[in-house]
């Protein structure tokens, strides 16, 4: 799914610098990176899903090279492949429950939004156990419910890839895990990859693979 | 044959209502004309002819210059095409009440500074100001024969200014009226004229224009022709008489028959000079005129 | 598009009270000159009409517009007086017909109008209650003026006295309200109409008192000599005319001397107009007391000067709204700066910079709509109430 070769980049008068030899994911994988604050671990996911473009080498993402594409491109391919989860949720709150969800639907028109996206959106959040808060403004939300009402959001466009930054950071031990739960099933169920920014250990083992980016300092990663 | 009557029934009933209908129209457009006195009612009668009605709506038996209209009256007045007054201060309500000056014809003002002052009664005033007469214009102008010939001038002219199509009309009314005036006026001059200065008493300070045009000897008294004066009036009289030795009392009405002997008593006749300002019984201004000018004519043998 | 109304729709109605304050102030900017405009025209309109259904008027020499404020709008400046000789003086010249103006006394807060029954039909004043003026001590009410004071035909209504501690003796005259005028939307629906003879009587020139020859107190004479009577001032002058004691009323001196504040003139034509006019150009400039203006000039004099000074209002409401709009462009500006979040989210869910930029423009777009909406109604509210809000912001 995901192929970096010789990656290099660093923010503009930053004196940040990320070097990634090779990396990989596979299709349908659920890979966990882990490292120190300040490693690149956020970076790596922007570069992944097209925000920004490395100064050298090239990102594949399901077979297109991403980081050779337009900014138009890179935004037109984000949205039908890649769904984000953020730490703090990032929901609208002028927007009801329902509104945040379809929210990608009403500001690009790559995404149709109709009947069915509605009635899929009614469903997901269903499942999310937040079908009943679908007028709520998410202000009234706890932090776990919030954080589904993103997942929903990252979910419903049906992306290949979904890229969680820290999706368990700020909930409570109890949610971590349901939230995590949440992912796997929907990650399982349609076939799609994860990759996932974390820092909690605990939950490592239910992940395939754990890349540490420590190694990519160090250049030992793969 | 009952149809052409019955028909012939239907169309004199057409004629007859076509014909008001007319009379109605023409009815409206006649001026209403009010007066404050009789003469001018009169002689706005005789100039305006059928242009006009003209209304004197004082009673009989009041003297029109201290008359007050009550509110019906009034407005009566103030919804005149044209209100015709004596100037002078003749009528005493007209300060009181609200009239519309527009329509308002003083009639005596082209002669207006050849009225006749005269101090009052009782006159009074407010603090050490100084002394205030009140109404001490005399006000009988059309007496003066020649006065009232312009005062029916002024009235012709005012009638000419709302209906100018009936100039001519007017303008020939006017002058028949002005002449029987001053031919009257001619008359009483030459009667008077026979004995110029021949002392004579009035039972009302009402003559003063007569006594003027006429060159009477005149001297008044505040009587009433109807009242039996008190023994100071009496005692009053004969000390006028004692400077002023009159053979004649002229009043202004038919005196009481009490007053009348008195009067013989002490040398005086009585005659009446009607000063003819509401309607007469009988006659017309002109008639009252006239009959005071052979009354005179008695006076003046 | 519609999404991003949609969204826009939502942001604005959320932070309600950002958007009606923005609201608020954008209308503002809008409907302030615009309903200056409105009301300064229908103000123009209305001092014109009157002024120019005013053909001639003579008065005082002095300031034209004290003159005829006083005489068209009954204003509160009463110019220096002339007396009924200015009448006589336009009478006789027979180019015109003279409407005598006393505007001087007050009752109860309205203007007392003295003048005589040549005024109602030359104003078209028709009479909606009761009668016209009838009797001295008569008045007839406008109509504002009757249903602020409540006051119908029948009642009495009392005239104030000039000066608090009014020592000179003018006592308070008691008016019978004789009828009330149908409405007109100008200066008469406020006065109290008497005529000019009882604004004499309110002025103490014209009184009525006992007959001093019936007097038998004393204390009431000073003095009896030579047929003359000298009261004292003990002698009570009646407050109220009555058909009882208005044989008493009297006047003092010559009716030519009393004093009014104006006449309007209503000359025969235009010709007479003008010779009119030249008949107060006196080759001796000062021995002419008297001016005669045409209030239709005057009020276009006052109006230029006012419209002088709205320029200098209109530069006046261009600087404000011009600093209000930068006030609400950097209000705008910052409130971006705290949305940059928000903006960021957009973006790494996919939305374009120019899709970022349309969604802000849906609310400026929602915001100005809603103005528009709002400056409409205003300005179509103030369109319909101009006439009663010009007569009670700026020609009471």
């Amino acid at each position: 799914m995901i192929r970096i070769r010789s990656l290099g980049f660093g923010y503009p008068g930053n004196a940040f610098r990320l070097d990634i030899p090779a990396f990989e994911v596979q299709q349908g994988e659920k890979l966990a990176v882990i490292g120190p604050s300040g490693s690149g671990k956020t970076t790596l996911l922007n570069l992944v899903s097209g925000i920004i473009t490395p100064n050298a080498g090239d990102v594949q993402v399901a077979d297109t090279a991403v980081s050779t594409l337009s900014d138009a491109g890179r935004r037109d391919f984000r949205i039908r492949n890649i769904g984000f989860v953020f730490q703090d949720f990032e929901l609208l709150d002028y927007l009801n429950v329902l509104d945040n969800i379809l929210h990608p639907y009403r500001i690009t028109g790559a995404l149709r939004l109709d009947g069915t996206v509605r009635a899929r959106a009614a469903e997901l959040a269903g499942q999310m156990a937040i079908g009943d808060k679908l007028k709520r403004r998410t202000n009234d939300l706890s932090q776990g419910e919030k954080q589904r009402v993103a997942i929903c959001r990252a979910l419903l466009p049906r992306p290949r890839l979904l890229l969680a930054d820290e999706a368990t950071g700020n909930l409570d031990p109890r949610n971590k895990a349901h939230i995590l739960d949440l992912l796997f099933d929907n990650v399982d169920s349609h076939g799609a990859t994860l990759l996932a920014v974390t820092h909690d250990h605990e939950l490592l083992p239910r992940f395939d693979r754990v890349v540490d980016f420590a190694e990519f300092q160090s250049g030992a990663a793969a | 044959m009952p149809d052409v009557k019955h028909t012939a029934s239907l169309l004199a009933i057409a004629l007859l209502l076509i014909l008001a209908q007319l009379r109605t129209a023409e009815a409206e457009d006649r001026l209403q004309v009010y007066a404050v006195n009789y003469p001018l009612a009169y002689f706005a009668e005789r100039i305006a002819g059928d242009l006009a009605e003209v209304r004197f709506p004082a009673p009989a038996d009041v003297d029109p210059a201290f008359w007050m209209p009550d509110a019906d009256t009034i407005t009566a007045y103030q919804a005149a095409d044209l209100i015709l007054l004596n100037g002078a201060d003749y009528a005493k309500w007209i300060p009181k009440v609200s009239l519309p000056r527009s329509r308002l014809v003083d009639t005596s003002r082209g002669f207006k500074d050849a009225y006749i002052r005269q101090p009052a009664g009782v006159s009074h005033n407010h603090g050490p100001g100084g002394e205030h007469a009140h109404g001490g214009v005399a006000f009988t102008t059309w007496l003066d024969l020649s006065q009232a010939a312009q005062q029916a001038e002024a009235i012709a002219q005012a009638l000419t200014r709302k209906r100018p199509a009936a100039k001519e009309r007017i303008e020939r009314n006017l002058q028949v009226l002005q002449s029987e005036l001053l031919a009257l006026n001619e008359r009483i001059a030459e009667i008077a004229g026979a004995n110029p200065g021949r002392p004579l008493l009035a039972s009302h300070p009402i003559y003063q224009y007569l006594a003027r045009r006429y060159g009477l000897n005149l001297r008044s008294v505040m009587w009433e022709p109807d009242v039996l004066p008190s023994e100071r009036q009496w005692a009053e009289l004969k000390g006028i008489l004692s400077k002023h030795p009159a053979k004649w009392m002229l009043w202004e009405g038919t005196p009481a028959e009490e007053n009348v002997a008195r009067l013989r008593a002490l040398g005086l006749a009585s005659n009446v000079l009607d000063p003819c300002a509401n309607r007469p019984e009988t006659g017309d201004f002109l008639s009252v005129m006239s009959d005071n000018a052979k009354n005179l004519e008695q006076v003046f043998q | 598009m519609i999404d991003s109304l949609y969204v826009a729709w939502r942001y604005v109605t959320f932070n309600w009270a950002r958007s009606l304050t923005l609201i608020a102030c954008v209308t503002l900017i809008a409907v302030l000159p615009l309903s200056l405009e409105l009301l300064l025209d229908e103000s123009e309109r209305q001092l014109l009409a009157r002024a120019e259904t005013t053909p001639l008027i003579v008065g005082a020499k002095g300031s034209s517009l004290d003159l005829t404020m006083n005489s068209l709008y009954f204003g509160d400046t009463v110019p220096e007086l002339i007396s009924m000789a200015a009448v006589e003086r336009v009478s006789e010249t027979d180019l015109a017909l003279p409407i005598p103006l006393s505007v001087r006394f007050q009752a109860r807060g309205f203007r007392v109008v003295g003048t005589n029954l040549d005024y109602f039909d030359y104003r078209g004043l028709r009479i909606a209650e009761g009668r016209n003026l009838g009797l001295l001590g008569d008045c007839v009410l406008g109509a504002r003026a009757a249903a602020e004071l409540g006051l119908a035909p029948g009642d009495s209504l009392l005239s104030s006295p000039e000066t608090l501690f009014d020592l000179a003796g003018v006592y308070p005259l008691k008016m019978r309200v004789a009828g009330v005028l149908a409405p007109t939307q100008s200066a008469d629906d406020l006065a109290v109409f008497v005529d000019v003879k009882t604004a004499w009587v309110i002025q103490g020139l014209v009184h009525g008192h006992q007959d001093l020859r019936d007097v038998t107190d004393p204390t009431l004479v000073m003095d009896r000599s030579d047929g003359t009577v000298t009261a004292t001032a003990k002698l009570a002058q009646y407050t109220e005319i009555s058909p009882e004691n208005i044989d008493s009323f009297h006047f003092h001196g010559s009716a030519a001397d009393y004093p009014i504040t104006s006449v309007i003139a209503v000359p025969r034509d235009e010709k007479a107009a003008a010779i009119l006019r030249g008949r107060y150009v006196s080759v001796d400039a000062e021995a002419e007391t008297q001016q005669i203006l045409v209030p239709g000039e005057v009020i276009q004099d006052l109006l230029e000067n006012i419209f002088r000074i709205k320029s200098v209002l209109d530069a006046v409401i261009v600087v404000v709204g011009t600093a209000t709009v930068l006030a609400l462009t950097l209000v705008f500006a910052l409130s971006l700066r705290l949305r940059q979040r928000e903006m960021q989210t957009n973006f790494k869910l996919g939305c374009s910079r120019a899709t970022i930029a349309r969604l802000l423009g849906a609310e400026i777009v929602i915001i100005l709509t809603a103005s528009a909406l709002l400056t409409g109604l205003l300005l179509a509210m103030v369109t319909h109430y101009d006439e009663p809000l010009v007569r009670a912001l700026f020609i009471h």
